[in-house]
């Protein structure tokens, strides 16, 4: 039968030939920009959005070693979150960690990095190109590695910090450990990750600024408007999309700092006077062994993050069409 | 009067202090992971700005004794492993964004965009118990495909700014001259974006190679070690051999920093079309 199907086929009249021709190829257009996203959506179907599923179902079990070699689940409704939620560990230990951590380095890198940013752009260029690729170092020094020299500058015994105070007579030496104070771990905390996040936020905030046509500031500066209202009603108004990116990424970033923490002296469970949420988790999970806890407080961080997230999203689309 | 604040009036010293902080502050830990590395004794006589007594040793020991070249190699191999597949898969889904008008196009980048903030943490957990049950801890590979879960959303994202930039014109071009669009793809296309290519690449490159949490989770026999986790070696229970830590570091960020400053111009138009051209 196929043969005779296939006889029929060049009956068809020939005007609607290149009708077919056409209609296929708008099919072919229409299919191909989701032939090409195919492996990307796979990937992140997989990687990412059924891990989030799964580590939400976790969070309703009581997950831990046994069922980690059992395989079998364990569910115990919102046990979990009531367990987190009343505990004022939560409340007065790491939600202050989390939150005023990342609030002091938001500012303090986009502040610094704006600052910068207003510096280079009166440079000349070789003086701005050597400013640049020394930032350019700063933020590309892995944030391993970054740490292990930032508790190094600071270790009690050795460290460059300790024995300059010591030879300035301020304190005595190897007496004073920064790390076992909660103030005195985040001070630490905050330089490295300030040190680490300023030169993105210079970087975009100078690309920014060369944007700013120079005729407005040469008619501010007429006017005799100075380099303080300049910036405010030029600059910022101009700049505000940057701002508003920078912000809510460094928000973002400095919400879930892992490495940092964690690698400081006590970060890694020593300590649970320095804990964030994201180092939380971890520990209840990894060195507990409680799985589904651990669980719910990633999940409590990423609710966080899609709040700001969202608040991201909704800046970048007012400002730019996709 | 003097005129304030106007950027002519700006003394010449002014600047070369401005200059002098940002060199200082931008480069000191890098600096002193260095010098630490090659003092003689960097724990025992900590803070000595300029090293006199210079050596080799911590890097002798970190290569020789505390297998580093290992951890150098297995973290090469993910980290290219990691590039070639998220460049690959990245290039195509940024193609799709950047040069096809369709349905639900909006959805698939706020979409990207998203993923972007997912914490490690919550990723980690899920795929700690799957790779278990795969049996794929402890695997080089394992890593390589839980590192594409970050570093290909970040991928299409800089491709995309990379491929919008290719002038249309160029490409209808092409299809005038009868060229397929696979031939445009490969022909015409894809050497206009090789640059952009290579910036990503190399930025995929170095957060695979810089990856921590998933490499201290998953990673449990020593010989399977990428650099992050390897670091660890050098800590004692209370001291730790900080001319080694700091030799160490040093290998792990030359390389880096060399990638980094050669990429930067691209890196930053990469990113600046990516943060604020939306």
């Amino acid at each position: 039968m196929t043969t005779s199907t296939a006889r029929v086929a060049p009956i068809v009249p020939r005007g609607s030939a290149p009708d077919a021709h056409r209609r296929r190829a708008a099919r072919r257009r229409a299919v191909r920009p989701w032939v090409l996203l195919a492996p990307t959506l796979v990937v992140l179907a997989v990687l990412l959005l059924w891990p989030l599923v799964r580590v939400v179902d976790l969070s309703f079990q009581d997950f831990g070693l046994r069922e980690l070699v059992s395989g079998e689940s364990n569910y115990i409704g919102w046990a979990n979150y009531a367990a987190i939620l009343g505990d004022s560990y939560l409340w007065t230990v790491v939600l202050p960690n989390t939150v005023g951590f990342a609030a002091c380095c938001v500012v303090l890198t986009v502040g610094l990095g704006t600052l910068v940013a207003l510096f280079l752009n009166i440079l000349g260029t070789f003086w701005k190109t050597v400013c640049s690729t020394a930032i350019m170092v700063a933020w590309a020094v892995p944030a391993v590695t970054g740490t292990y020299v930032w508790i190094w500058l600071f270790d009690p015994l050795n460290g460059l910090v300790a024995s300059v105070l010591a030879g300035l007579g301020i304190i005595e030496p190897g007496t004073v450990n920064w790390y076992t104070d909660r103030l005195g771990f985040y001070a630490i905390a905050t330089l490295n990750v300030v040190h680490h996040g300023f030169p993105f936020v210079a970087i975009t905030v100078l690309a920014g600024l060369l944007t700013v046509p120079k005729e407005l500031y040469e008619a501010a500066t007429m006017d005799g408007a100075g380099a303080w209202r300049r910036f405010w009603q030029i600059t910022a108004p101009m700049l505000k999309p940057v701002f508003a990116v920078v912000t809510i990424l460094s928000t973002i970033w400095d919400f879930k700092v892992f490495t940092q923490i964690y690698l400081m002296p006590g970060g890694n469970g020593g300590n649970a006077e320095v804990f964030n949420l994201g180092v939380w988790s971890y520990i209840q999970s990894f060195a507990q062994g409680k799985y589904g806890m651990g669980s719910a407080i990633a999940v409590l961080l990423t609710g966080i993050l899609l709040v700001i997230t969202v608040v991201y999203m909704r800046t970048l689309f007012k400002e730019e069409d996709l | 009067m003097r005129r304030t604040g106007s950027a002519l009036a700006w003394p010449a010293l002014g600047k070369s202090l401005g200059v002098a902080a940002i060199l200082a502050f931008a480069l000191f830990p890098a600096y002193w992971m260095f010098s630490s590395a090659v003092d003689v004794d960097a724990a025992r006589r900590g803070a000595t700005l300029i090293p006199t007594d210079l050596t080799l040793d911590h890097f002798v020991r970190v290569l020789d004794v505390g297998g580093f070249g290992q951890f150098m190699r297995n973290s090469a191999i993910v980290a290219l492993g990691t590039v070639l597949i998220s460049a690959a898969v990245a290039l195509l889904a940024a193609v799709a964004v950047a040069r096809f008008a369709f349905t639900f196009r909006r959805a698939v980048l706020v979409l990207i965009l998203i993923v972007q903030m997912v914490p490690l943490e919550a990723l980690v957990i899920p795929l700690f118990l799957q790779a278990k049950n795969l049996q794929m801890l402890n695997s080089l590979l394992g890593l390589v495909i839980v590192y594409l879960a970050f570093s290909l959303p970040f991928a299409v994202w800089m491709l995309r700014g990379f491929v919008a930039a290719v002038p249309k014109e160029v490409e209808e071009a092409a299809y005038m001259d009868g060229a397929s669009w696979g031939r445009m793809f490969w022909a015409v296309l894809l050497p206009l974006v090789a640059p952009g290519v290579v910036a990503t690449s190399v930025f995929s490159f170095i957060t695979a190679w810089n990856e921590f949490i998933f490499a201290l989770t998953f990673l449990q026999d020593a010989d399977k070690y990428t650099v992050a986790v390897g670091l660890q070696r050098f800590f004692g229970q209370n001291t730790a051999d900080w001319g080694a830590v700091m030799a160490a570091s040093s290998l792990i960020t030359v390389p880096v920093v060399i990638f980094f400053v050669v990429v930067q111009r691209r890196l930053a138009s990469g990113l600046t079309a990516g943060a604020v051209k939306g």
